[in-house]
């Protein structure tokens, strides 16, 4: 499978595509803003570098959004969605502070959250472990359940099960352990069930990142486990 | 199909049985961004009722924060925050997080998302002096509830 390419990003305003995609839906658009500032009021990051949301929404109407994209508050803001919850003109905050951070240049992106996106997009997991390691942990971890739960292993790659389980990475990364949880209760409930032996990455931070392409394939590729396998249930833990 | 969905029916239906007896300290729910408010706005149907009944199944006695549900505080974790070099604002961010636990007074919190399960568990107990506030994921809370039975038609363990 040919990784994506990242690299080819058109040079887009943030105003532009903000309000290009809102036509249709007029309440989106930026300049209803009231400046009442119930969005800065009831968020814990208000404040942070001298921003806040309704700052953050004035800058990029009066053109100083280079300003917004540079500064680290969209990656401080959580994207929680508790400003646009209280909006009374219902603007779409979350997709303003989102897509201010597609608008760095990927190389800029703070911290791992592209690297792990590339190393999805490369390996299947954000943090590049290889399928081999992969599976020998899996029914290493699965033979220490069978002594709680005899008879137990973990299904990979079971045609026809009824539920595809996906996993985070952090778990078999540093927590493996925690992955008994649910397969404990799975195996309880005695449900069929699957994970699979390659994209079971179930962590997408193309969604952090602003990244939609990435995501997109990322889903993509549970998609097709998913109807490769004839699972009818995605089961995302996430 | 969602886990919140799962867990409500496989306890409703008997699938899996649960006992309160294993958590008999006050325990409290965060609502995570995502599970919550975001799943309103995106989906239609924020997944608030189901966790807390989840959570009422498994636990004796139960607490809500205030704010809660749509009107809930992220943790301050959210958005790829905890993967972000930002600490100290992820932090700060998460001052009121801490607050609403403290105030509740529970000694078991129940996060059904990772990013909040880490902040809170690994970072706010720390900064916020409340290391004696046990955090567990929702399937956690239930994992460790279950009673185990040999299904029919199988042989008993011979342990």
């Amino acid at each position: 499978m040919d990784p994506l390419v990242l690299t080819k990003r058109e040079d887009l305003r943030l105003i532009d595509l903000f309000n290009q995609e809102q036509v249709a839906t007029a309440p989106g658009i930026l300049n209803l803003c009231l400046t009442c500032g119930t969005c800065a009021g009831g968020c814990p990051a208000t404040g942070v570098d001298g921003w806040d949301m309704r700052k953050a929404v004035r800058a990029v109407l009066l053109g100083l959004e280079q300003e917004l994209i540079d500064s680290k508050f969209p990656w401080v803001c959580t994207l929680c969605g508790r400003c646009e919850h209280a909006c009374p003109m219902h603007i779409d905050l979350v997709r303003l502070i989102r897509t201010a951070r597609w608008l760095r240049p990927r190389d800029k992106v703070p911290g791992v959250l592209h690297k792990g996106v590339e190393m999805c997009l490369k390996t299947g997991n954000n943090v590049g472990i290889p399928q081999e390691d992969f599976l020998f942990l899996m029914e290493d971890v699965g033979a220490e359940l069978a002594e709680e739960l005899p008879g137990f292993s973990v299904p990979i790659d079971k045609k026809g099960a009824k539920f595809l389980l996906t996993i985070n990475s952090k778990e078999p990364f540093g927590e493996p352990e925690d992955m008994k949880f649910w397969w404990k209760i799975l195996s309880a409930a005695n449900e069929s069930w699957t994970t699979t032996s390659d994209n079971w990455e179930g962590v997408n931070w193309g969604l952090f990142t602003g990244d939609d392409e990435a995501m997109k394939e990322v889903v993509r590729r549970i998609v097709e486990n998913y109807k490769k396998l004839e699972c009818e249930y995605l089961l995302l833990p996430e | 199909m969602s886990i919140h969905d799962l867990l409500k029916m496989y306890i409703e239906t008997g699938r899996i049985k649960v006992d309160k007896s294993a958590h008999p300290h006050l325990t409290t729910y965060h609502d995570p961004c995502n599970y919550g408010r975001k799943s309103e706005m995106v989906f239609g149907h924020g997944y608030f009722e189901e966790p807390r009944w989840i959570t009422q199944q498994c636990v004796e006695e139960f607490v809500d924060m205030y704010p809660n549900r749509a009107n809930n505080h992220c943790c301050g974790a959210g958005g790829g925050a905890w993967a972000s070099p930002y600490a100290e604002e992820r932090i700060f961010y998460g001052r009121i997080k801490a607050k609403q636990i403290k105030d509740t007074g529970a000694k078991l919190l129940i996060a059904p998302c990772h990013n909040c399960r880490d902040q809170i568990m690994k970072s706010l107990r720390k900064e916020y002096d409340m290391m004696d506030v046990e955090v567990k994921y929702l399937w956690e809370l239930v994992a460790d509830s279950l009673i185990l039975e040999p299904r029919e038609g199988e042989p008993e363990s011979e342990e």
